[in-house]
């Protein structure tokens, strides 16, 4: 566990507490005495000392063995202190005996470490640090994140939470803010929790609410709609790389969409995350899974697929094994495997040997590699319930015809004996009927049918009636979506180490197992995904409960306690709040991996529900606000932005699940990038106004209208927030936007008859707020100036109002609507209605 | 980055005469920037302050990228032996330990083929240059011919993301990438690496352009490539509705601007600054991407130049001018890709409208180029993700049907402009054009040197991601000395 210098802090300041007991002189002495003690103290090895060593040295000295430059590793205790030949790497308190300080501050260019041309250096705070750290006893400690974490002690009364930020504020001696206004709380806890802005019956509920549990109340209602798990799912889909299409040359549609549905229903049933792990991990491994648990294990097969003509299968299916295993790797252990392919890892205590033992949990599925089926076996059947319940009659009514078939069969022979058949036809039928009826081919059911024309007519009829019903069964069958999911073959497949990740370079066997920096696997169970993924959500396992909570509290804060989310290796940032983290983590766990409670409890934190606005003096001090001393502010996704649009002009079709839609896309960019093979179809009616979550994603090309999302290509973890002029125009020009204002400007024309009115509401559907005095100003005299230039060419308004396919109601009249199109345009291309 | 608060709006309007946010923007593009960012996600568009490390020789690069493979032997790559052996099996000691496509297999028994077309010697330097690339032969004075490249891909689009990114696996930064992070912007109103990809007529052989080809993969998004579309807006999304003028338009941004300074003022956030910036910088697009695609300027001598198709949007002539107006007003990177070069099939067929259609516009693009004194600091490159076998693929007997597969051994691209050497000819490849064997140049080697001719160490441009610090060279890279002038 870590040491935590707040702790020490503490203890410092109640020493100083007691100071005035002392006379002046010796008080003067014991304060130069506590501040050596201090500053001796403050050097932590986990958050000083190694990042330097790991920046700087790992690389050739380090976990990787085939790197390791003078058999010299400094990343482990042994390698830090040992001594070889009389030489000491580090001597504890000894500065001059430490050949690793001797070495860094060294004149001579062949000495000195990092070596020249190794593109590294150290700055003299680094050096002082190190030299510090060496003086004061060279105090040693494992990597914080493999430690597993121990709950912090909370004071009675206070909200974890809070308590912990504060207390780092205090120590930066900043102030935290004041709570935000009701309005843009609840604006900014909508967005988190739901991807849409409140309406406005909403904010005048939670305005006139003037109860202590309002906001409580707003959490609660918020966690129950079912929005929720569609905006959770989003980040999840990112993690595990969803797309509708294969990805490569081909790009074959996919239909993993009931995969999709399943994560939703999941986040809204709030569904414990061990067990959703489990499942998507290892469902099929479940003892008796049921559809449910092996739909779930679609998460693995999200993975691109290479159909491309002259691929070698197997060099197809690593490539898919190696996404499997290291899409695990970022999303529960938060570690970076990538680089452990070809060589043991440079920074962290992971080799290459472990690398492949972990590949070899994967390894067991029956997919070869070859051709490019976006619906690969194993795969799960997956039909709408009309859908299953048509497979069902059918199923029924197959069943029913064969017991027809095989009822008449037992009599078969002895009743058309008087009819003369030859001896002949009578034991080729016999041997026909003696195979069950489900193993024979179709060469003997023509043969079957042609006996039964000549000597059974009726029998004939019911082997047709059989055979066609069994085809419709099998058409349908086949014409249901199919989702890819997991299975391992009844004899395990070996897996190798391979050269340089290359399918072709074989070296040892391996068997699956866990590195050995992490608690072992139970002995009493088979080492399979089952084993693994129970094993990574074990209560004592270090990494995937923090991993977790750290990628939630990025959701809702924009950067996470750990800002590197996808990495808490050495070469890792830092938790901004350790404390934090591993009470979050411990909580987590001690609820039952209950992640509706873990976002009540973020939410409900003053830390959360503080104003976003910044002075000069608190971005000075802390420009990215990693300390908390404000609310986050930041600019929605592009998926919230577009439902954002949606539903405040009130085109949003509000429906659940289902197969993918395609909305508004300029023609030709699927064809442009496809060579004519793949051509955009663009959806009809309610198809172009469904949540983000269900647009088409073509993996090759991904829908235009979305900005800085991931590429779906392969996890992702860590959302991308850029400013560019090319969002600008996507949100002023493109279709949806467009007949958004559109639309929003006709909702308010209908409802109000002032322009004050009018304008005040738009904004507030925009922004949540009321416009101020100065705002509606602006925006009345802009109002009079497109009033104008619509009027001086009523044939522009005419074309404005006639973009995007929803109908406008005729009884405005078109220079106001025009007008009105405009402002709103502009309103949803505020700042403000941009951002959370 | 921050501007001081406005006082009236009469001050706020004198600033929107020339465009709202001026100061803004500026401070955005921030050439002179100085300061390290602290954070790198937050870097200005005006590059790194430590760069260029040294003077640059070339300010900017137009990458012609033959996507397919463009058949060497039949092309530059000039072996008498190979018309001497016609119809002989490979000798093994050529192919010995090399492992080739599945199409390929093991290549013993195949047979040497010939070039399709003759070769001939031009201009002083006397290079050889067969007659489906008369135009280029013409110009050869002015290039440098690197005929000993080799990479260690076989596939397409493995290898087309190994030249452009330094790995095989989708999802690095690319080449124009790494360009606009290191050196910024040299336009205020265009994005400093564009894209615009076409294929030959006719071709059967066209290879899909994934977006990653001009991704910025973990460096910030805003530096990926802009693609310029051949059909509809030229930059998604560029065009007004219809019935938003420019005069409107106008009006409702002044507005947005001045609420959004609004905002600021009471958030005090710099990130609304930028946005500020970046919707006025959409707007001077508005104006200035229609004025570039607009070639009702240009005489036609010069469109002569470049042949017939270049008034064709969509045509690889079309974006060879294009290439140049984006060169001349300031675009750092602008990366043409053209496909169907994978003449497995159709070396006697398609390869003559491929030649006839990239042949004369690249050679047009350079001397148009040279003539307006822009080959100087102007880097020009044509070449694929990798060559094609000396030896046939398919029957010896159907002329018609004559191929080639893919070859990664050895292979020839052209440079020529900002830093190189004119009229020359580096490296070599055996008598046979298998295997590069003089002066060889791996894909890192030249990805080195471009970044040398930028005024660029590509050991020092890095960008540290899931705690390593990445290069575009990866570990590798030797810059290629002897083709620099």
């Amino acid at each position: 566990m870590l040491e935590c210098t707040y702790y020490q802090h503490t203890s410092h300041a109640s020493l100083t507490i007691n100071m005035p007991r002392f006379s002046p002189f010796l008080s003067t002495c014991f304060l130069f005495a506590t501040a050596a003690m201090a500053s001796a103290e403050e050097i932590d090895f986990a958050r000083d000392i190694r990042q330097i060593l790991s920046d700087n040295c790992y690389h050739c000295h380090g976990p990787d063995e085939g790197a390791r430059e003078a058999e010299l590793r400094l990343d482990t205790k042994e390698g830090l202190f040992r001594n070889l030949d009389g030489t000491t790497v580090v001597a504890p308190g000894n500065v001059d005996a430490s050949e690793l300080i001797r070495r860094v501050v060294s004149n001579d260019s062949d000495e000195r470490m990092p070596p020249a041309d190794s593109n590294r250096s150290l700055t003299p705070k680094q050096i002082g640090l190190l030299t510090r750290w060496v003086e004061n006893g060279a105090v040693w400690k494992g990597h914080w994140s493999f430690q597993p974490p121990v709950q912090p002690k909370v004071p009675k009364g206070k909200n974890a939470i809070d308590y912990f930020v504060g207390r780092r504020l205090e120590q930066a001696g900043l102030e935290p803010s004041a709570e935000a206004s009701k309005e843009r709380l609840l604006r900014r806890v909508t967005f988190d929790l739901t991807g849409l802005p409140p309406t406005i019956e909403e904010l005048d509920a939670f305005l006139s609410d003037d109860s202590q549990e309002a906001f409580e109340k707003v959490v609660d209602r918020l966690l129950k709609s079912h929005h929720y798990g569609e905006r959770m799912a989003w980040d999840w889909l990112d993690a595990a790389r969803y797309a509708d299409t294969n990805g490569f040359q081909g790009d074959r549609e996919r239909t993993m969409w009931p995969w999709r549905d399943w994560v939703v229903a999941a986040f809204n049933n709030n569904m414990p995350f061990d067990q959703f792990t489990v499942w998507q991990l290892a469902g099929d491994l479940l003892p008796e899974a049921t559809v449910e648990q092996r739909l779930a294990t679609g998460f693995n097969r999200n993975h691109m697929i290479n159909g491309e003509g002259g691929r070698i299968a197997e060099e197809n299916r690593i490539e898919y094994v190696f996404d499997q295993m290291e899409t695990m790797g970022t999303v529960w252990m938060g570690l970076t495997f990538q680089c452990s392919r070809c060589h043991d890892h440079k920074f962290d205590p992971l080799t290459r040997r472990e690398y492949y033992q972990l590949f070899a949990f994967f390894n067991q599925t029956p997919v070869t590699g070859s051709g490019g089926d976006p619906q690969t076996a194993p795969n799960l059947a997956f039909g709408s319930p009309q859908q299953e319940a048509e497979r069902d009659r059918l199923q029924r009514e197959t069943d029913d015809a064969r017991m027809l078939v095989e009822q008449t069969e037992k009599a078969l022979l002895n009743d058309v004996n008087h009819n003369q058949p030859s001896d002949k036809e009578v034991k080729q039928i016999r041997d026909i009927l003696a195979n069950p009826l489900l193993k024979r081919n179709n060469e003997q059911f023509a043969t079957l049918e042609k006996f039964g024309d000549k000597y059974a007519a009726e029998y004939a009829k019911q082997v047709r009636a059989f055979r066609a019903k069994r085809k419709q069964r099998d058409d349908q069958y086949r014409s249901l979506p199919r989702v890819m999911v997991m299975e391992d073959m009844a004899k395990p497949r070996k897996t190798f180490m391979l050269t340089k990740g290359a399918y072709n370079q074989p070296t040892q066997e391996v068997t699956s197992d866990t590195p050995a920096i992490f608690r072992p696997l139970p002995t009493d169970a088979p080492k399979n995904r089952l084993a693994l993924a129970r094993w990574l959500v074990d209560p004592a396992h270090p990494l995937a409960a923090r991993v977790t909570v750290n990628r939630h509290w990025q959701m809702f804060f924009g950067t996470g306690l750990v800002k590197t989310t996808e990495d808490f290796g050495s070469q890792g940032e830092r938790p901004s709040h350790p404390h934090l983290l591993d009470w979050l983590a411990s909580k987590f766990v001690q609820s039952g991996w209950d992640v509706k409670l873990l976002h009540k409890m973020i939410v409900m934190t003053a830390t959360y529900r503080q104003t976003a606005k910044a002075s000069p003096a608190s971005i000075a001090a802390d420009a990215e606000n990693r300390l908390l001393s404000r609310g986050s502010r930041f600019r929605l996704s592009s998926w919230m932005i577009r439902d954002h649009a949606l539903s405040t002009s009130g085109l949003l079709v509000g429906t659940l699940g289902g197969p993918p839609v395609n909305p508004y896309q300029p023609p030709d960019v699927w064809s442009e990038a496809t060579f004519g093979k793949k051509k955009y179809t663009q959806g009809k009616g309610e198809d172009l106004y469904r949540r983000s979550l269900y647009s088409f994603w073509r993996r090759i090309v991904g829908p235009t209208m979305f900005f800085d999302e991931a590429k779906r290509q392969t996890c992702s973890v860590r959302p991308g927030r850029t400013n560019t002029p090319l969002h600008a125009l996507t949100t002023m020009n493109d279709i949806t936007y467009v007949e958004a204002a559109r639309a929003l400007a006709q909702r308010v024309i209908m409802s109000f008859e002032e322009d004050t009115k009018r304008l005040e509401t738009a904004f507030r559907l925009a922004t949540s707020r009321k416009p101020s005095g100065v705002e509606t100003r602006i925006l009345l005299t802009r109002l009079k100036q497109l009033r104008s230039q619509y009027d001086s060419d009523p044939g522009e308004a005419r074309q404005l109002l006639s973009v995007g396919d929803s109908p406008r109601d005729e009884n405005i009249d078109a220079i106001e609507h025009a007008a009105y199109t405009g402002i709103c345009s502009l309103l949803l291309n505020l700042d403000e209605a941009l951002t959370r | 980055m921050q501007i001081p608060a406005l006082q009236t709006r009469r001050q706020f309007f004198s600033r929107s005469a020339v465009g709202i946010g001026t100061a803004a923007y500026a401070s955005l593009l921030n050439r002179d920037a100085t300061a390290t960012p602290a954070n790198q996600n937050e870097l200005p568009l005006g590059g790194l302050p430590h760069l260029p490390h040294y003077a640059a020789k070339a300010k900017r690069v137009i990458y012609m990228f033959m996507n397919g493979a463009p058949t060497h032997t039949d092309l530059f790559d000039y072996n008498p032996l190979q018309q001497k052996m016609h119809g002989e099996p490979i000798p093994e000691s050529y192919f010995r330990g090399k492992r080739f496509s599945t199409m390929t297999g093991n290549p013993a028994g195949k047979k040497v083929l010939a070039p399709v077309e003759p070769f001939r010697q031009y201009g002083e330097s006397g290079a050889w240059v067969s007659d489906f690339m008369k135009h280029t032969g013409k110009v050869a004075d002015d290039v440098c011919f690197i005929k000993s490249m080799h990479t260690e891909q076989v596939n397409h689009a493995p290898a087309v993301t190994f030249f452009l990114s330094g790995s095989e696996m989708a999802g690095r930064p690319t080449l124009g990438a790494w360009l606009s992070y290191g050196l910024g912007n040299d336009t205020d109103n265009l994005p400093s690496f564009t894209v615009m990809t076409s294929v030959s007529k006719g071709t059967t052989c066209g290879q899909i352009f994934y977006d990653y080809y001009w991704g910025s993969g973990f460096l910030p998004s805003r530096f990926q490539g802009v693609k310029f579309r051949a059909g509809g807006d030229p930059v998604l999304y560029l065009s007004s509705p219809a019935g938003v003028t420019r005069q409107v338009r106008r009006g409702i941004l002044d507005d947005l601007a001045q609420l959004n300074e609004l905002q600021y003022k009471e958030f005090g956030d710099p990130e609304i600054q930028t946005r500020i910036a970046q919707y006025e910088m959409a707007y001077k697009m508005q104006a200035s991407v229609p004025e570039l695609t607009d070639i009702s300027d240009e005489p036609q001598h010069v469109l002569d130049m470049y042949g017939a198709d270049v008034k064709e949007r969509g045509t690889f002539a079309h974006h060879c001018l294009m290439a140049r107006r984006l060169a001349e007003r300031g675009v750092r990177f602008i990366q043409l890709m053209h496909a169907g070069w994978d003449q497995h099939g159709s070396l006697t067929t398609e390869l003559y409208n491929q030649t006839r259609d990239t042949d004369q516009p690249s050679a047009g693009l350079l001397r148009d180029l040279k003539q307006r004194g822009m080959l100087e600091d102007t880097l020009l490159v044509w070449g694929g993700e990798f060559g094609r076998t000396p030896f046939l693929q398919g029957d010896i007997n159907n002329r018609p049907k004559w191929g080639r597969d893919h070859h990664p051994y050895a292979f020839t691209i052209w440079m020529a402009g900002g830093g190189i050497k004119p009229g020359m000819t580096y490296g070599a490849s055996d008598d046979l054009g298998m295997n590069a064997v003089k002066d060889r140049v791996h894909v890192h080697d030249f990805q080195a040197t471009i970044l040398h001719l930028l005024g660029i160490d590509h050991e020092q441009l890095t960008f540290k991601h899931q705690g390593r610090r990445h290069r575009l060279t990866d570990v590798h890279g030797n810059v290629v000395r002897g083709i620099l002038a």
